[in-house]
């Protein structure tokens, strides 16, 4: 390994636990050590469990068995003192939950016919300024929302649409060719900066959004990473230019981006329009044979983050040297 | 499959949120004033809370300054400021608005810092620069000496200093301003690496692809180049390595593209750069391994062994040092043929005037095998280092050239030998290990499993000349032995100088860490050895005067506070640090004096107006119940320490919040005594949003008294309306303790009333439903406590009937 081999981050799992279920999303508890995986049961009841990290292993606190399996969980739309947790589950259900008392929800309400395959939520957690906001979306689309007020949708035929719901209209949409696995901001509470859009073979785009041409839109640059689908990409939570991808032949790709010199220029029209930068790979390690499918940064502990993959594992993981990339 | 795909919203009713709502699109003003309502309109946040967002819109500050966004980036250091002011914050948003060259608004916000930390090095030099650009060269000089005061190495304020006394010489104003405006900028942030808390790492990383770029095509100027140097070492350091491979070629391709997958177009440039990042950076960036080539004095931050020394090195006659430091010129600007004649020259000088200084002998051999390494000649470089070592033996520069140039030639076997010397001189050099790491694999290939025997042997270093790192205060007077010149002698001072300072800071910051677990004692020992590294600061008197203060050792404290005056005629903290220290023994006179001067020098102190009052009382009583108001003054002077400390390191903080993560709930428990230091002010209640945050708050504290002063305000019958449905298990509980504990000694009536409207309260039913054992135990032990309390306020009847509703 050469020196400069050793200056850039590294990844290392730090503790791994195996599951008797498939694991569809995994979360960290905010201001916790704590983390809740959910998944399918081979009955195909829904599991929610929670763990612990302690002395380096993952103690498993509770679990609770539910009807219908659950597909995602976000903390978005929860305070830091309530940190109440909303599901999306393969019914097409919302649900809110206090893990205080999980046995029955705090809220829930049926917002889809099928499934509900992602969920993001704002408000809470003192990101943005307003009253606490999920959305959610069905049948391969992708939902994330944020502090413009806008959320964005990737679809697999390969649309990314920004809807505006201050205006409840369309206000800017793209196709990258390619089914949509995942799309997400930089950021929730900033003014929309960048988004990053991962792709069925395993390219993913990054767009930059402060810049928004009349007939071009955003700018954009992509990067062919894994070889195989992108599941998910998540941005740290510390560092909104540094974000790690996961992909279908379970390796982990971590990302910087670099802001051009400018970040906007005029055409020959004189309409401003934004100049993408450009990504770098920061190291990339494979953990499993299986995809990874989801991923999450803990968002109180800069390069704590757990992914877990459908060899019905979950794995703790530390991300070195973040603070020098 | 389109019109399948659906996307919802929902505004989730149950869910409370902390802030008032805000529109988006704002405007920097509006934020603040939407900021400040919110904590002046005190939902109360805890202190957790505020540092938790605090730092949380200081990250996106920095974040947005490494996107080059300045204007959002002040922003959101405004938002950060507004929630809890940091030095860290106003120091980072005068940086940006020294970028915005909003000058007015830089040097506030550097005035805010220093308000906090009076020696704060980076607000300084900010404020330094602030004043260059308003033509102010006194102020920016006075501040740049200030500096110099602290930091007596500080580059950037010695160069800076320079060209402001050079400016005002001129009296040319104006002239090129903008270039020094713009170095100054670079340096500046370069700079703070490390040195503040991580959020400016951020900016650092953010900024360095583009400062570099900055940098340099200005690198020519000889003036700058030191300090640039100096700080933009640690990158070129890795990016040396990098191309360091390339050069040597072809079998490491691998490796070499890997790390030099950043550089791509900037090929050409980095490899300007790493000439000069390894000409001084390679070694320096672990600063024991600097001696030999520096006969010169130049530890300091790095900044160019090779050049810095020339001037110093007395024991060269005056034309050959000329020469030298001509040829390290040409080396630091990359022109390494052209430097090689000169140090040519100079030894040929230096031996034909026989001087025997076999040691800058050793040096302008080194040096010159530098060139030749650069140029590719490794042949020429290995006889030189051979030189260098035969007049210097295991001096370590030749050393690593020598190793290097065997590298290239693929002779891996004697690199590998003198990498091993190298790192038995010093174990720290991480290229080094490296190295060895690589040869090793290579003469694996080569030679099989019985590679070692094929070694020549790795010559022992005598002890006299290894180097280590943590003892390396006297290093120098080993590594020479035969030269102990007066340069050496500085070179040991400056070096204890800094090592005293940084064990200063961790002594220190060891004290500061027992008065917060209230080991007032070894704190006191801590402060007491600070003082003998270091008798001027004045904060370590002031600390100490508190730890005494806490130990009732009044006259040691008033002793600390006496000398800090004298120091320091203002210091408003020994001031009332001294005034509690009459107040113990009982000088009330002379303690209200204190206390007057202190009130005369910030008239909004709080707690001195309290305890002037005290003790105004006093002296009329005659001091009574003294003993007393010690018990009072203990608590005050816990706010105040804590907020004191808040101030000296966002770094403790974050580390809070760290443990805080990782640990289990113990551990998050055991952070509660420090937060009810700041006392939840409770007013009453208008409506139930109110009265829910303020239950939350109370109920996320677990503060019974607050919730006792809550119960005490709110008028029991309003108590089913304000709960609305938001009664939970928890809020339950805490209410019957605190009604237990504090209300029912006072007003049992009130007690009563509160559990009857209790109990028509919505989800009443449900909570009771859902108690435990325990808990409903309780709420027994309540009521029994009620029934001996029974007054006319209510009958034992009624008391019956109401434990049928509580199920009892």
């Amino acid at each position: 390994m050469s020196a400069a081999g050793l200056e850039r981050p590294q990844v290392v799992v730090h503790a791994q636990q195996s599951l008797n279920y498939t694991v569809f999303d995994c979360k960290w508890v905010p201001r916790s050590a704590r983390l809740l995986c959910l998944g399918s049961a081979p009955r195909g009841t829904g599991v929610l469990q929670l763990y612990e990290l302690r002395g380096g292993r993952l103690l498993l606190l509770s679990e609770i068995e539910k009807a219908k399996p659950i597909k995602c969980a976000t903390f978005g739309a929860a305070s830091l003192q309530q940190r109440h947790l909303a599901t999306g589950d393969f019914a097409g259900s919302l649900s809110i939950w206090n893990l205080e008392a999980p046995e029955i929800p705090v809220y829930s309400v049926k917002g889809h016919k099928e499934i509900i395959n992602s969920i993001d939520g704002v408000g809470g957690l003192g990101i943005g300024e307003g009253a606490p906001e999920i959305v959610t979306g069905s049948r391969d689309g992708n939902a994330y929302n944020q502090e413009e007020r806008v959320v964005c949708a990737g679809y697999d035929n390969g649309d990314i649409k920004l809807f505006d719901l201050r205006t409840m209209s369309l206000r800017w949409e793209t196709n990258i060719k390619n089914g949509v696995c995942s799309v997400e901001f930089d950021r929730k509470d900033v003014n929309m900066n960048k988004l990053v859009a991962t792709s069925l073979e395993g390219k993913f785009h990054v767009f930059d959004m402060r810049t928004q041409h009349p007939t071009k839109g955003f700018a954009s640059v992509s990067e062919k990473a894994h070889k195989s689908t992108i599941w998910q990409v998540r941005h740290l939570p510390q560092n909104r230019d540094v974000f790690m991808t996961s992909g279908g032949a379970g390796s982990l790709h971590l990302w910087k981006y670099e802001y051009p010199a400018q970040r906007s220029k005029k055409d020959s029209e004189g309409a401003e329009m934004g100049v993408a930068g450009s990504v770098s790979l920061l190291q990339n390690v494979t953990l499993s044979t299986q995809p990874i499918s989801s991923l999450d940064w803990s968002p109180d502990k800069k390069g704590l983050c757990v992914c877990g993959a459908f060899d019905q594992t979950v794995r703790v993981l530390i991300v070195t040297k973040l603070n020098k990339v | 499959m389109k019109d399948k795909i659906t996307c919802l919203l929902f505004v989730v009713p149950a869910a409370v949120f902390l802030l008032s709502r805000m529109k988006s699109s704002k405007t920097n003003k509006e934020i603040r004033k939407t900021y400040h309502g919110i904590t002046v309109n005190g939902i109360s946040m805890t202190k957790k809370e505020k540092i938790f967002i605090a730092t949380r819109e200081k990250e996106k500050g920095n974040e947005a300054f490494a996107s080059g966004d300045y204007v959002e980036a002040v922003t959101y250091y405004a938002r950060s400021i507004s929630i809890l002011p940091t030095a860290a914050a106003y120091n980072n948003k005068a940086q940006a608005e020294i970028k915005l060259q909003d000058w007015d608004s830089a040097l506030q916000d550097c005035e805010k810092v220093l308000d906090m930390e009076p020696s704060n090095v980076k607000a300084l030099l900010r404020r330094a620069t602030v004043y260059n650009q308003l033509k102010n060269y006194q102020a920016a000089m006075k501040d740049l000496n200030a500096v110099l005061c602290i930091e007596p190495e500080n580059a950037v304020a010695k160069k800076n200093l320079l060209e402001i006394e050079k400016k005002l010489k001129e009296l040319k104003p104006g002239y090129k301003t903008e270039g020094r405006g713009k170095r100054i900028l670079i340096q500046d942030i370069e700079d703070s690496e490390g040195d503040e808390e991580g959020g400016e790492n951020a900016e650092v990383c953010g900024r360095s692809s583009r400062d570099k770029k900055i940098v340099l095509p200005v690198r020519g100027e000889a003036a700058l180049g030191k300090a640039e140097m100096g700080n933009a070492q640690r990158k070129f350091h890795s990016k040396g390595g990098g191309s360091k491979l390339e050069d040597r070629g072809t079998q490491k391709q691998k490796e070499s593209t890997e790390s030099g997958l950043k550089k791509g177009t900037e090929e050409k440039k980095s490899q300007k750069t790493d000439h000069e990042g390894e000409a001084n950076g390679y070694l320096n960036s672990n600063q024991t391994s600097e001696s030999p080539e520096a006969g010169q004095s130049s530890r300091s931050h790095g900044a160019g062994s090779l050049s810095a020394g020339a001037a110093h090195s007395t024991s060269l006659p005056p034309a050959a040092a000329k020469l030298k430091s001509e040829g390290n010129e040409l080396f630091k600007s990359g022109q390494f043929g052209e430097a090689v004649p000169k140090y040519s020259e100079a030894i040929e000088y230096v031996i034909s005037v026989g001087e025997r200084s076999p040691d800058d002998l050793s040096i302008l051999y080194s040096n010159r095998a530098a060139c030749y390494l650069k140029e590719g000649n490794c042949s020429d470089c290995v006889q030189d280092c051979n030189r260098a070592l035969e007049l210097q033996p295991f001096s370590l520069k030749p050393l690593l050239r020598r190793a290097m140039a065997y590298e290239s030639m693929e002779r891996y076997r004697q690199a590998y030998v003198d990498y091993k010397t190298v790192l038995q001189i010093d174990s720290s050099i991480q290229a080094a290990n490296d190295s060895v790491n690589r040869i090793t694999k290579t003469l694996i290939d080569q030679d099989g499993s019985s590679w070692r025997e094929k070694l020549p042997p790795i010559p022992v270093v005598p002890i006299a000349a290894q180097l280590n790192r943590w003892d390396g205060g006297n290093f120098t007077s080993e590594v020479k032995p035969k030269s102990p010149t007066d340069i050496n002698k500085e070179e040991q001072l400056q070096m204890n100088r800094e090592k005293a300072e940084e064990k200063f800071r961790t002594l220190k910051n060891e004290g500061n860490d027992f008065v917060k677990k209230g080991k007032y004692d070894e704190a006191v020992n801590k402060y007491s050895e600070c003082l003998k590294l270091n008798t001027k600061d004045c904060t370590i008197y002031t600390n100490r005067a508190l730890c005494y203060l806490k130990l009732h050792k009044y006259e040691e404290a008033k002793q600390d506070c006496d000398h800090v005056l004298q120091i320091e005629d203002c210091n408003i903290k020994a001031f009332y640090r001294r005034a509690l220290a009459y107040k113990g023994l009982q000088s009330y006179q002379a303690s209200v004096d204190d206390l007057k001067k202190v009130l005369l020098i910030d008239p909004n102190v709080l707690e001195a107006k309290k305890e002037l009052e005290e003790i105004t009382q006093l002296l009329s009583l005659g001091g009574v119940a003294v003993a007393d108001c010690q018990q009072k003054q203990r608590k005050k002077i816990t706010i105040q320490e804590v907020t004191d400390e808040q101030e000296e390191g966002q770094l403790e903080t974050a580390e809070d919040v760290v443990t805080d993560n990782l640990s289990s709930k113990e551990a998050v428990q055991k952070c509660v005594p420090s937060r009810t230091c700041e006392k939840l002010t409770i007013s009453e209640p208008s409506n139930a949003y109110d009265f829910g945050q303020i239950v939350n708050a109370v109920n996320a504290s677990k503060d019974q008294s607050a919730c006792a002063d809550l119960l005490t305000i709110t008028d029991p019958k309003k108590l089913p309306v304000l709960l609305s449905n938001k009664l939970e298990g928890e809020i339950f509980l805490i209410f019957i303790q605190s009604l237990a504990h504090y209300i029912l000694g006072k007003d049992p009536g009130l007690v009563y009333q509160h559990l009857f409207y209790l109990s028509k309260a919505e989800r009443f039913k449900v909570v009771l439903a859902l108690l435990s054992k325990n808990e409903k135990e309780q709420v027994q032990r309540l009521f029994d406590l009620l029934t001996e309390n029974q007054n006319h306020q209510y009958s034992l009847e009624e008391l019956d009937s109401l434990k049928k509703v509580y199920e009892l």
